[in-house]
């Protein structure tokens, strides 16, 4: 499983916080505003790069159509998209723990 | 209203150049209205207004709708298409430049899907040539001289494409 989900990674920032707004079924639009807010607007994905996201995630099966409101499709994470992220993040997290501490003495 | 019609040529690895002119003629207020075949550009005379425009390459067409609704919803008018060219824009307040692609390994996509467009064509004018070839009349040899040079402009656009991306790569 774990080579499987290498392959993925490192996700580019857009894609990491699209994985992390679908914990919730959203369409695009959805998507892009909750990553500016959950992002503290620091991320901002314009629709050419949200609709390339949104196919190669389905394709790659990290992704999944969750139901339509207003003739727009739904998308959800899976499984694997969420162990896709989990991993993402664990390397993040080790980035984080060995950044040299400044001046806190 | 009054119209504008211009013709213009832009190679498909120069669209950030097409995109600065629709902007610019925006500005002056020529806002763009159709582009047809051979990039024949019209436009309707209004206000000036600060407009920021976009192209993509899609080809897509059983997703058409899914794919135009995410742009109309994050504000951005379809104008016009050519070919699978599509032309979108958006208002831009000041000091804002409104962009479709918001990193570089999807704008190196969208050249990667004019790429993939292209690389098949190409053994295609290569077997077509080599037939006419063979026949010696000057008609077919005349045939074989303008697909050759068809297939030069094919070739050229390919590696041009390609070294859009490397650069992109490179940033």
């Amino acid at each position: 499983m774990g080579n499987n989900i290498n392959k993925y990674l490192p996700l580019t920032e857009s894609t990491a916080y699209i994985l992390l707004a679908l914990n919730e079924p959203l369409h695009g639009y959805g998507v892009m505003q909750k990553v500016k807010v959950i992002s503290e607007n620091t991320v901002n994905i314009g629709p050419g790069t949200l609709y390339g996201a949104f196919s190669s995630l389905e394709e790659q099966g990290m992704i999944v159509k969750a139901g339509e409101t207003d003739r727009r499709k739904m998308y959800v994470v899976t499984e694997k998209g969420r162990q896709t992220l989990d991993e993402h993040v664990r390397r993040l997290e080790i980035l984080v723990k060995n950044r040299p501490s400044r001046g806190t003495s | 209203m009054s119209k504008l019609t211009r013709s213009r040529w832009f190679w498909a690895w120069d669209d950030e150049k097409e995109e600065k002119w629709l902007t610019e003629m925006a500005n002056n207020g020529w806002h763009l209205k159709n582009v047809s075949f051979p990039g024949r550009y019209t436009f309707e005379q209004d206000a000036p207004r600060n407009m920021s425009y976009r192209l993509d390459f899609f080809t897509d067409r059983k997703r058409r709708e899914d794919y135009l609704q995410i742009f109309a919803d994050a504000g951005w008018e379809h104008v016009a298409q050519y070919g699978s060219w599509q032309y979108f824009r958006k208002e831009a307040g000041p000091g804002e430049e409104p962009e479709i692609f918001t990193d570089n390994e999807s704008k190196v996509k969208k050249y990667q899907r004019v790429i993939a467009i292209l690389v098949p064509l190409t053994p295609i004018w290569i077997i077509m040539i080599n037939r006419l070839n063979r026949r010696p009349e000057i008609f077919f040899q005349a045939v074989t001289f303008i697909g050759f040079l068809i297939m030069l402009f094919y070739i050229y656009t390919m590696l041009m494409m390609l070294r859009r991306v490397s650069r992109l790569k490179r940033k």
